[in-house]
């Protein structure tokens, strides 16, 4: 039988078919993405989502409601005086001044708004340069911030306001040449607290160690001996 | 969640559907889809398999069933009659659409003749002579009758016999 026959016999042919055709093996990946498709991904529990919807209104409330809450307010007024001057520091620090006014130019608006009159006023030196001076409201009264930068970068505030309450504590009292101020803290922040007749008087920076407060008191006496605020009405 | 014994068994015939899937896509990455494709169907459909049946049969059937709905629109093959011959004169030698660098290379005259068979042809022979079905099982995946599952062996092997004879004269 020629080689012809063989290919025309039914039995000839199936036998090549199954044995002379080539298979193909599935590569191996594909068991695998087979499987990992199969395989059903770990359900998020049904109590989650509502618990993160729910935290997402909390956080929401919160934010809304943040301006509202009442604030942790000192109880001691000289310390409450000392945090609403941080404050206005922290600010400036982070805006900038509402006012950029030049002294001595802008005194008379100044002394109009606040209801401080700046007889003598610190305009700066070759240590502290000038930045802005405008009117503040704090603690319920007016007064006049003065805003400095010292050739480190330092920011320092003076605010001066009417306080005919207050009290400048005695134990944070430090005695600079002539004067006993107090040194006091907030939120990071130093502040010299003084009084000149009925107008309370602060110096806020950041100078907190133990070398930046000695400079810290070389500003305060730049500006002590050099400004004196009085009310003006 | 599909039953892992079903997984399993269904996965042991995982290179004999990949060989079917390759000679009815020709091209890997489309019988890579189409052996996954099929797969994910019957895992999905697990419920309904019979236990005490043949599953190789049954993933057969839907792997042809989804060659058919998704590919075969682009194989664009001449259909033919219930018994298995063509509605029209269709060359018993014609170019495979897809001979291109992309598709697998043909390595005897057999596989080349096999692969330029029209699709009912050369499923059947596949089925029943390479995978060694039995005819009533090639008759379900290919849902049609017995007789002509017979019928369409005996035309898709003097299909196969007249290609192979052309090749040695060639």
């Amino acid at each position: 039988m020629n080689e012809r026959n063989d290919e025309s016999s039914d039995e000839v042919l199936s036998r090549r078919l199954a044995g002379d055709l080539r298979r193909y093996a599935a590569p191996a990946r594909l068991r695998v993405s087979i499987v990992e498709a199969a395989t059903p991904r770990t359900r998020r529990p049904a109590w989650l989502s509502p618990l993160l919807a729910a935290a997402a209104t909390a956080m929401l409330l919160a934010l809304v409601l943040l301006p509202v809450i009442p604030r942790i307010v000192p109880s001691d007024p000289v310390q409450r005086y000392v945090r609403a001057v941080v404050s206005e520091h922290s600010r400036t620090l982070m805006w900038g001044a509402r006012h950029g006014e030049i002294l001595p130019t802008a005194l008379p608006w100044l002394q109009q708004e606040s209801g401080i009159a700046l007889p003598q006023v610190f305009v700066g030196d070759e240590r502290l340069e000038f930045v802005a001076a405008e009117p503040v409201y704090l603690e319920r009264q007016r007064g006049v911030a003065i805003h400095y930068r010292d050739v480190d970068g330092h920011m320092l505030t003076y605010i001066a306001l009417p306080a005919p309450g207050l009290s400048v504590p005695d134990p944070a009292r430090v005695q600079i040449g002539r004067w006993r101020p107090a040194l006091l803290r907030d939120s990071g922040f130093a502040a010299w607290v003084w009084k000149q007749g009925d107008v309370g008087c602060f110096l806020v920076s950041d100078m907190v160690s133990a070398d930046d407060v000695e400079r810290f008191k070389e500003y305060f006496t730049r500006v002590r001996a050099t400004t004196e605020p009085v009310p003006a009405y | 969640m599909v039953d892992v014994d079903f997984q399993h068994q269904a996965l042991g015939h995982l290179d004999a559907l990949y060989n079917f899937a390759m000679y009815l896509t020709k091209r890997p990455t489309d019988a890579d889809d189409l052996v996954q494709e099929t797969y994910l169907r019957a895992f999905r459909f697990s419920h309904r398999f019979q236990p005490g049946t043949h599953l190789r049969a049954w993933l057969f059937q839907i792997l042809r069933n989804t060659f058919l709905t998704f590919y075969r629109v682009r194989e664009r093959e001449s259909p033919i009659a219930e018994d298995g011959v063509p509605e029209w004169d269709v060359p018993m030698f014609h170019h495979a659409p897809d001979d291109d660098g992309i598709a697998m290379d043909a390595h005897t005259d057999l596989e080349r003749a096999l692969r330029r068979l029209p699709e009912e042809f050369r499923t059947v022979l596949l089925l029943a002579e390479v995978e060694g079905l039995p005819l009533e099982e090639v008759a379900r995946v290919m849902a049609c009758p017995v007789g002509t599952v017979k019928s369409r062996i005996f035309r898709a092997k003097e299909r196969l016999r007249g290609m192979l004879r052309d090749y040695e004269t060639k």
